[in-house]
């Protein structure tokens, strides 16, 4: 399993490393069973995991349940990364964004979600260091290149992204017709992937 | 839906707002178009980068839990079609695999038109945005060290300043947040403290009321001080301390 997958992935393909540790290397070598690799790995990554699973779903037990799943997920999944088709990183991140978004669809269907993000305002001691820090890094970079989008592609991107909703409820939410917030979403994820410089297999 | 109709969920599947069957309808559109993947696999990559903003420190049971948990489940190997990540079916991957050479191909034409007529503007917050990031990644690591240990002083005149400390990082995370901004020819300065001696750990921008700031070698203070001092800094600190940190 070891030498196939490496045979499968040759190394001009590997997606950029993240600095300061390459959450690549660490994803094959979790692909290999390697629990202490998958410790460094979720180091790494589970600060952003549990981020963005908490900022889709706005609770805090829930947004727990949700990223054991997913990093459980990226550990039992590993070999199915293939670095030819974008970074391990956002690999890791598209497992996620899925899984908190099929939570909120469950949570819609069950008509509860209003009741529980009631119940989410009660913070732990450590999300006061979180909020500062989210804060502030936010404004850095991805809020920088945000800035630039059309009001209209802002809104239909960050609607769907950190809120999970679909691209019908951004149309009913913004008043915009259906084709016209399929667009905004395109041209918009376009516009930033060229801000923040975002290539696959360069 | 038309071929083009289904091509134009490109953005939208990226971002997950569709529904299951729109969903079906794109992967079926995308397994015969390798342009149409790479722009996905881009506009995914795109997406991905969102997540950058929403970090936030997991609950510290968390990692306990998800470790005790790989103990008890087995990995997929890489080819086979029993199982499924969530949003990638093994079998697109394994197509995707072999059809990966001429993906790269299509790529390596995409990106050079991308950047042929990206203006210089686009350009310069590349650079801007590289640099920030390289900075984050960094504070992120030093934040979610497994060691790493925070703590919290008030500011005079309001605010108050959290050093996230990790020894085997060999560095620190200062997050200072003034509630009231300097003048403008002053700026807020950090001192690291080691016994006595209080030496420069790098002075904000002038009248700046909040930085994030990583101190290489900060562990080894026994605190962290914070001082207003003339722009641009001074050699020593001038007392007052504003806020000090003890980091033992």
């Amino acid at each position: 399993m070891t030498e196939y997958g490496a045979a499968r992935r040759p190394d001009h393909l590997s997606a950029v490393p993240a600095p300061p540790a390459d959450v690549g290397e660490l994803l094959r070598a979790t692909a290999r069973g390697d629990e202490a690799a998958f410790a460094r790995l979720y180091d790494l990554v589970a600060p952003r995991v549990y981020g963005l699973i908490r900022r889709v779903l706005r609770d805090p037990a829930q947004a727990e349940e949700v990223a054991q799943e997913v990093l459980v997920e990226v550990w039992r999944t590993a070999a199915r990364y293939d670095p030819a088709r974008g970074s391990a990183t956002a690999w890791v991140f598209t497992i996620a964004h899925r899984r908190a978004v099929d939570r909120v669809r469950a949570e819609q269907a069950s008509a509860d979600r209003t009741m529980k993000v009631g119940v989410a305002s009660v913070e732990t001691p450590y999300d006061e260091v979180v909020d500062e820090v989210s804060g502030r890094l936010e404004r850095q970079q991805v809020r920088h290149c945000m800035d630039d989008l059309t009001e209209l592609q802002r809104q239909a991107v960050t609607l769907a992204y950190y809120q999970g909703h679909s691209y019908r409820e951004v149309a009913d939410l913004l008043g915009t017709p259906l084709p016209t917030v399929k667009t905004r979403m395109r041209d918009g994820l376009i516009r930033l992937r060229d801000c923040l410089g975002v290539e696959v297999t360069a | 839906m038309t071929s083009a109709e289904v091509h134009s969920l490109v953005g939208a599947y990226a971002l997950d707002a569709v529904d299951d069957l729109e969903r079906a309808a794109f992967e079926r559109h995308m397994a015969g178009c390798a342009a149409c993947r790479n722009e996905l696999d881009e506009l995914r990559e795109t997406a991905a980068r969102m997540a950058d903003s929403t970090w936030s420190v997991p609950p510290p049971g968390l990692r306990t839990e998800v470790m005790a948990a790989i103990g008890r489940t087995r990995q997929l190997p890489p080819a086979d079609l029993g199982g499924q990540g969530a949003g990638d079916r093994p079998s697109r991957w394994r197509r995707y695999t072999v059809a990966a050479a001429a993906a790269v191909v299509l790529a390596a034409g995409t990106g050079a038109t991308v950047y042929a007529i990206q203006d210089q503007r686009v350009r310069d917050q590349s650079a801007i945005a590289t640099a920030a990031r390289q900075y984050e990644a960094r504070t992120r690591d030093i934040l979610s060290a497994p060691d790493v240990v925070f703590r919290t002083s008030p500011m005079r005149g309001g605010g108050k300043v959290t050093v996230a400390s990790s020894a085997s990082r060999d560095a620190g995370v200062v997050l200072l947040g003034a509630d009231v901004a300097p003048a403008g020819d002053r700026a807020f300065q950090l001192w690291a403290i080691r016994g006595n001696t209080p030496t420069t750990a790098g002075v904000l921008a002038a009248g700046e009321a909040s930085a994030v700031r990583i101190v290489d070698g900060l562990p080894g203070s026994d605190g962290l001080g914070v001082t207003l001092e003339p722009a641009g800094g001074s050699a020593t600190p001038t007392q007052p301390l504003v806020a000090q940190v003890p980091l033992v």
